[in-house]
């Protein structure tokens, strides 16, 4: 099953940075919650790991990130995620698409995401895909702009990465939401 | 014509609402189920789904799952292959893997399985198992299935270059063409019988329990044809010395069929493989979830359904044609040269010339479909579409449609009827039918409220469906699975007491046939019902017969235990004439004795001649009470039903409400009233289930979207209106008690019901058809499209 975001935001800090930063994978991998990078195979693909629990179903998956496009000049960038649940239970592929543009010496960022699962996760989590990949993405952001905010800080701080992971864990966040 | 019991309450033939023998044992939790045998030394298997629709299996590594704790073995297609056992035929002659040994074709299919000591050890042993895949895009769309640049996906068959199985046609294409042509009205609907599942309480599971001792085969097993299984695992597995001697099924208690227990599935198969190798019996029972995602699934057909008629509403002609998902191989569960099963029943209620039908089946990378639902092979899915377009018919005319449905009925003189499909119709009253219903449910009453309330713009709407099937596969000359001839069979055994024990082809999964089978038999013999023990689901005891669905237990078996107790009744006369000295010409019969004409004091109850065919038979004649019947039917029968729904939709939200829903069936003679109303309130729940709920839904990528119970939306008491029960009765004129089985009629009938009261209800805006499942927010979409909110 595929599902498809579009985010615009904000961000507090120049264009160079922000770009320099998203284009950046061990720094934006950083902001992904449950995510890890494990190996740098060339200057475009890198190997890594999503731990993710939708509702009933956790799923990790190894995956392969690949950029298919930095252009520098236009500030457009796209990336691609392939990945496979660590014990067979499924894949997940995603392709995001950033463009970043000045306004008055900020930066705003228009981003898609199309995401596409395949397997158990798809089974059991359909209902829960659209709303945890948007919160996913939500936490992506704030971890982002945290990340550029505390300037050169390698880190992002490890009680929001966890309670982001929490607040997606369950269905108790979902039927929140319903009722 | 109305219906009298001819025995006494105490020996309770047909007609009595005896209560159910076998609700004693269920009622107490007392049921002997697959999954409550236990035996020394057992093991249990699980077993890895594949989580992609379409992939190439690169690795199994099952390191990991046997160091897990209790796990004794973790097997392949390729360890089945080694024995030949990696495919298995499918009841329509096409093959089905038993575990793949290269790809998979459908998600949740069987990729290995894990024996172990305990359940919870095969089932950590199961999420220990890595595979790795190759996933490639699947077919999941059956009209692009044929497209050329889809992938052909049964490369197994050698020579095989399209997903196409089988082209399928019935009728006069040239007069129907032609009809068609001249036409005045023509109407057109495209409709989709959706995939859904039977959703029985009991999923599928089995003990598969070798001896390589003995060389002896004993499956327990939930099937509804224990003796065709027998046969079929010889077929699959004789090569390795499982002949069919050395083979016994037991099919015990069985908590729902539906027909999703007629087929064989891999997981049997694999069962029986593992104990035959290991030499331990192994017990496999599925879970919720891959019960609903890995079989048992049915319908699934695309119809183009078209009605030609005149502008007064004379049906002249129709023509159905359909394109048919049977998923990745053909294992529908049909008689052999039936491939869309009694589909052709789909001229229905009325009297009219001509129809052409075609079918195409196609594969998808889908799990095996075409079970026969609660139903007797695909009427259901042609019920619908003539129900449907009939009303449709009466729409586009502004004709009333019951009015239209007197116009059209084959009328009650002119049985038997040829069909123009071929089928010979055995006997009907529809107009009784339908009167009965109308005057059921105040039917001009309701149409005065609709109008008054379409005049301030409220939703009602009311819906006919005036069903026939056809059921009791079947007579001999045309029916057969797997080649094996469509009889069934009954023996009963009278004990020198007078008690008996009677046995059958069949096998009950909650039809109550130790109740239904001891009534007929107390109808033919005059022994209460109550001392009449019934026996099913053992091949070793029981006499063969093709097992139970399509509602053919009644048309078949029943018909055999009335012929074999008429056996018994000509032997009891014998040994009457004998005892009381007198002609078997002087002697009446009344249930329960024989006595000389003229003299009713000199008589002989069954019970003492029973006794004296045990203790004092004549000369000559064979000692004991024994008879055996094996019953090939002379002609399918065919019940019908009229059935009318009420419904109240709400505007803003589309919300459908049934608010009633009258169901006069008509099954020929009744053998339990009781039993029969349950049935009927049974099949009108799994009625309503497709017409408003149920619909697996799968997406781009084959992946099952609602494959769990929270998902998939079984109706419960809380959506199930009150059901309003009455019949007519047309007894069947060729079968021996004159009854024609009613499982299934509802399950049939309801659908389209139901649609058409809620069609009707939208018709104001110019909503001619909606598929089912028909939502609250589909109703709400076309309202919305029709601009009429």
């Amino acid at each position: 099953m595929t599902t498809n975001l579009t985010k615009s935001f904000d961000v507090e800090q120049p264009i160079d940075l922000v770009w320099a930063t998203l284009t950046n994978p061990p720094q934006i991998v950083d902001c992904v919650p449950g995510a890890s990078l494990t190996e740098q195979v060339d200057a475009d693909n890198y190997k890594g790991y999503v731990g993710l629990k939708f509702g009933p179903v956790k799923a990790g998956y190894d995956g392969l990130v690949t950029f298919v496009e930095r252009d520098e000049v236009n500030k457009k960038m796209s990336l691609k995620g392939l990945g496979l649940d660590s014990k067979g239970k499924g894949s997940a592929e995603m392709l995001m698409n950033a463009t970043l543009s000045e306004v008055n010496g900020q930066t705003h960022v228009d981003a898609t995401m199309d995401i596409s699962i395949t397997g158990m996760l798809a089974q059991f989590g359909a209902r829960l895909i659209n709303d945890v990949s948007n919160q996913v993405f939500d936490q992506f952001v704030a971890n982002f702009k945290k990340k550029l905010a505390s300037a050169g800080a390698s880190e992002v701080d490890a009680t929001a990465d966890s309670t982001t992971e929490e607040s997606t864990s369950g269905i108790g966040g979902f039927l929140k939401k319903l009722f | 014509m109305t219906q009298v019991c001819k025995t006494s309450k105490a020996i309770g033939g047909m007609g009595h609402s005896m209560k159910r023998k076998e609700d004693g044992r269920f009622l107490q939790g007392k049921g002997n189920y697959v999954d409550d045998i236990k035996l020394d030394g057992m093991l249990y298997m699980d077993i890895v789904r594949s989580p992609y629709a379409y992939a190439k299996i690169k690795k199994i590594d099952s390191e990991a799952a046997l160091k897990v704790p209790g796990v004794l073995a973790v097997i392949t297609g390729r360890d089945l292959e080694q024995y030949n056992l990696h495919w298995m035929p499918t009841l329509m002659s096409d093959t089905q893997m038993v575990l793949p040994t290269d790809t998979v074709m459908y998600q949740a299919q069987e990729v290995a399985a894990i024996i172990a000591t305990s359940r919870y050890a095969a089932r950590d042993g199961r999420e220990a198992v890595r595979v790795e895949y190759e996933v490639m895009k699947p077919v999941i769309d059956p009209f692009k299935a044929l497209d050329p640049s889809a992938p052909v996906l049964r490369t197994d068959k050698p020579g095989k270059t399209d997903n196409h199985i089988w082209h399928w046609e019935v009728g006069d294409k040239a007069r129907t063409e032609a009809v068609f042509a001249s036409a005045d009205v023509v109407v057109k609907e495209q409709m989709h019988i959706p995939r859904i599942h039977v959703a029985s309480i009991e999923t599928c599971g089995c003990v598969a329990d070798y001896s390589k001792v003995n060389n002896h085969l004993t499956m327990y097993m939930t099937t509804q044809a224990p003796h065709a299984i027998r046969t079929v695992i010889a077929l699959v597995a004789g090569h390795v010395g499982l002949t069919e001697e050395k083979v016994r099924v037991i099919s015990p208690d069985i908590g729902g069929g539906f027909g999703g227990k007629v087929p064989v599935y891999p997981g049997y198969v694999i069962a029986i493989a593992a104990s035959f190798l290991i030499g331990k019996p192994v017990k496999w029972i599925e879970d919720r979830s891959e019960n609903l995602q890995a079989d048992s699934f049915a319908r699934d057909y695309h119809i183009t359904a078209e009605m030609a008629g005149t502008k007064d509403g004379k049906i002249l002609a129709t023509r159905f044609k359909v394109l048919a998902d049977h998923g990745y191989t053909d294992a529908s569960a049909n008689p052999s040269k039936f491939p869309t099963g009694m589909f052709s029943i789909a001229t229905g209620s009325y009297d009219y010339g001509t129809t052409f039908m075609e079918a195409d089946a196609i594969y998808t990378n889908k799990p095996p479909g075409g079970v026969a639902y609660r139903c007797s092979f695909r009427v259901t899915e042609a019920v619908h579409a003539i129900e449907r377009m009939t009303d449709r018919y009466a729409l586009e005319i502004g004709k009333d449609p019951a009015q239209l449905r007197f116009d059209n009925f084959i009328p009650k003189e002119a049985f038997p009827w040829h069909s123009p499909t071929g089928w010979i119709y055995d006997s009907g009253d529809y107009e009784a039918g339908l009167r009965k219903a109308m005057d059921a449910i105040d039917y001009e009453g309701l149409r005065k409220e609709q109008t008054e309330k379409r005049a301030k713009g409220e939703l009602m709407g009311i819906g006919i469906s005036t069903f026939t099937e056809v059921v009791g596969a079947g007579p001999s000359k045309d029916f057969d699975i797997l080649g094996i001839k469509m009889f069934d069979s009954a023996e009963i055994r009278v004990h020198p007491t007078g008690k008996a024990i009677a046995r059958f082809g069949t096998k009950s999964q909650g039809q109550g046939h130790e109740t239904t089978y001891a009534q007929i038999i107390a109808e033919e013999l005059g022994i209460p019902a109550e001392n009449i023990q019934i026996e099913e689901g053992d091949t070793d005891t029981a006499p063969y017969g093709l097992g139970t669905y399509a509602s053919r237990s009644t048309p078949t078996a029943g018909a055999a235990a009335a012929v074999a107790a008429r056996k018994l009744r000509d032997k009891a006369r014998k040994i009457a004439a004998y005892l009381l000295e007198v002609s078997e010409d002087d002697l009446e019969w009344e249930p329960g004795k024989f006595f000389v004409k003229g003299a009713p004091e000199k008589s002989k109850t069954i019970q003492e001649l029973v006794f004296a065919a045990y203790t004092n038979h004549p000369q000559g004649m064979e000692a004991g009470f024994e008879a055996t019947h094996y019953y090939d039917p002379p002609n399918l029968t065919f019940p019908s039903g009229a059935y009318i729904c009420v419904v109240d939709i709400d505007k803003e939200t589309g919300e459908i409400k049934v608010r009633r829903f009258v169901a006069i069936d008509d099954c020929g003679n009744i053998i339990n009233p009781m039993i029969v109303q349950g049935q009927v309130h049974g099949g009108l729940t799994q009625g309503i289930a497709p017409a408003m709920y149920e619909s697996l839904i799968y997406d781009d990528d084959g992946n099952i979207l609602n494959g769990t119970l929270m998902d998939y939306l079984v109706p419960t008491a809380v959506e199930s209106p009150n059901w309003e029960t009455g019949h007519t009765i047309t007894p069947s004129p060729h079968h021996p008690i004159g009854a024609k089985g009613v499982g299934e009629s509802p399950t049939v009938g309801a659908p389209p019901a139901i649609a058409n009261a809620i069609v009707d209800a939208l018709s104001p805006y110019g909503i001619t058809h909606l598929d089912i499942p028909i939502t609250p927010f589909k109703v709400w979409k076309a309202l919305k499209e029709k601009g009429a909110i």
